[in-house]
């Protein structure tokens, strides 16, 4: 019945120092690259993901499975941002048909398009999910009122290339954006006003704001940096061995992931700056990485056109990943499990 | 050589991918049915729901006559009204069960004939046709 166990010839030394090798989860489905993920909080129903593909079709899953839940259809671009709130009620899309659209990730229904003049890259929801934020190649940040969505958007001008990631932050008082002018600014959103300027070498290719600590998570050229989001002074910055396009750090502030193009997950302390381990897995450079809300887990997007999820704590039962002692393994009575063959390179 | 000691962690089975047949979104999943409450009125509905009722029976009626018309659209030859001032014709087929992709054959395009193909209803804004000698029907789609 189902699978046998396949069991390799390894000694066991002792069960409690054997290590166990990651196993990634792959969700397939997308057919193109995917350039951007974003989980909802926990909710009664547990905690959802939500990719956004060049392909168009942004998918919802089951954050702790990876099960597909849905596919929004609706957009005729490629979709470069996307976004639930916290209660995963709702999800926002942003893509190169020049509109933002807000979905019921519920039932997978289009609620809105908002009409733009250029290719939208970034969307987030505030807090209360009653504002969206939208930003893209036309520069400009905006301001969307969901209850009143027929009136005209809040404008916020000021960036002098295209907007790549914009995020509500301190309370949704402020905005902090990154554009391909290698700035990052920081808004207050009654004024509209720049409260503050980081300028940069290169574009900044990530942003990541934890609200809990409010410390904002960037990425540019190799390097990690971690800043204040009301000060945006630099508290430590960390430098991979290959260019990174993402990162995110653990609700906990105890690890930090990052990918970038040399397809490779690498995994670092947050205290002491090392590195802890890089995972292979990926065929395409990774374009983003988020840690899920209760830390278990983290998501990458790649270029491959999939996504996979990554265990915090590898070897530990959760989601689908199922801890086995060394006595289960080689038991008659041992359910149907998938223990996957040894990495064959491509 | 000592990475390759260690044993890969095990799953219970690989994520579930995309159903190639519908767009997903289980209206029976238990996160459906508890934030969507139904517009079908139980019962036991107070004075509001003769409103719902009436609407309900109104909708199904659309719908009803929509099908309808797209029976009707079997084999006749249609005319697409699409975006971007685009207008074909075409031998009407079929339509998925999503109305969304629409089967026609003979499409006249302005780089000649497809002898079959498939129309994307998100692009049709409107099909006409002559339901019967001398009268042209309109349907939105």
């Amino acid at each position: 019945k189902g699978l046998r166990l396949f069991v390799s010839c390894h000694p066991f030394w002792s069960p409690v120092s054997m290590a166990m090798r990651q196993t990634p989860l792959t969700c397939s489905g997308h057919t193109r690259p995917v350039v951007d993920l974003a989980f909802s909080g926990i909710t009664p129903y547990g905690y959802f993901l939500i990719s956004a593909c060049k392909d168009g079709k942004p998918m919802l899953r089951q954050g702790d499975t990876g099960d597909w839940i849905g596919t929004f259809l609706g957009h005729k671009g490629a979709v470069w941002g996307a976004t639930l709130n916290k209660e995963a009620t709702k999800a926002a899309t942003a893509a190169a048909d020049f509109t933002a659209k807000v979905w019921d990730a519920v039932t997978g229904d289009e609620v809105l398009t908002l009409a733009h003049k250029h290719i939208v890259k970034s969307v987030n929801f505030t807090e209360d999910s009653n504002c969206l934020l939208t930003g893209g190649n036309d520069k400009v940040l905006r301001i969307y009122d969901l209850g009143k969505p027929e009136a005209e958007p809040q404008e916020i001008a000021g960036h002098t290339s295209a907007i790549k990631k914009a995020l509500w932050c301190n309370n949704d008082q402020h905005i902090l954006s990154a554009a391909e002018d290698k700035t990052i600014r920081l808004w207050d959103k009654n004024t509209k006003e720049a409260v503050k300027t980081l300028s940069f070498d290169a574009s900044v290719s990530s942003m990541e704001y934890i609200p809990d600590g409010e410390i904002l998570v960037i990425t540019y050229g190799r390097t990690i940096a971690f800043y204040s989001a009301h000060s945006l002074d630099l508290i430590k910055a960390v430098d991979a061995p290959a260019s990174i396009h993402s990162a995110s750090l653990h609700p906990e502030k105890d690890f930090f992931v990052a990918g970038g193009d040399d397809f490779k997950l690498y995994k670092y302390d947050y205290s002491t700056k090392d590195e802890m381990e890089s995972y292979k897995g990926h065929f395409g450079p990774i374009h983003c990485v988020r840690f899920s809300p209760d830390g278990e887990l983290y998501a990458s997007g790649s270029e491959d056109g999939t996504l996979r999820l990554w265990q915090t704590a590898v070897g530990k039962t959760y989601g689908l990943w199922k801890c086995v002692l060394p006595e289960e393994l080689s038991s008659e009575n041992s359910e149907a499990l998938y223990c996957p063959p040894a990495e064959i390179k491509a | 050589m000592r990475s390759s000691m260690k044993t890969p962690v095990s799953v219970l089975r690989l994520p579930r991918g995309p159903d190639p047949n519908s767009r997903g979104f289980d209206p029976n999943s238990p996160r459906f049915v508890a934030l969507c409450p139904t517009t079908v009125p139980s019962s036991s509905s107070s004075s509001s729901g003769s409103a719902d009722e009436e609407e309900q029976r109104l909708r199904a009626e659309l719908r009803e006559r929509f099908l309808r018309t797209l029976l009707l659209m079997t084999g006749k030859r249609v005319r697409f009204d699409m975006h971007e001032h685009v207008r074909v014709h075409a031998r009407f087929g079929a339509s998925d069960i999503d109305v969304l992709t629409l089967q026609v054959s003979d499409l006249e395009t302005p780089l000649g004939v497809q002898r079959e193909a498939l129309l994307r209803c998100q692009d049709v804004i409107a099909c006409s046709f002559e339901a019967r000698e001398g009268a042209r029907s309109v349907a939105t789609v």
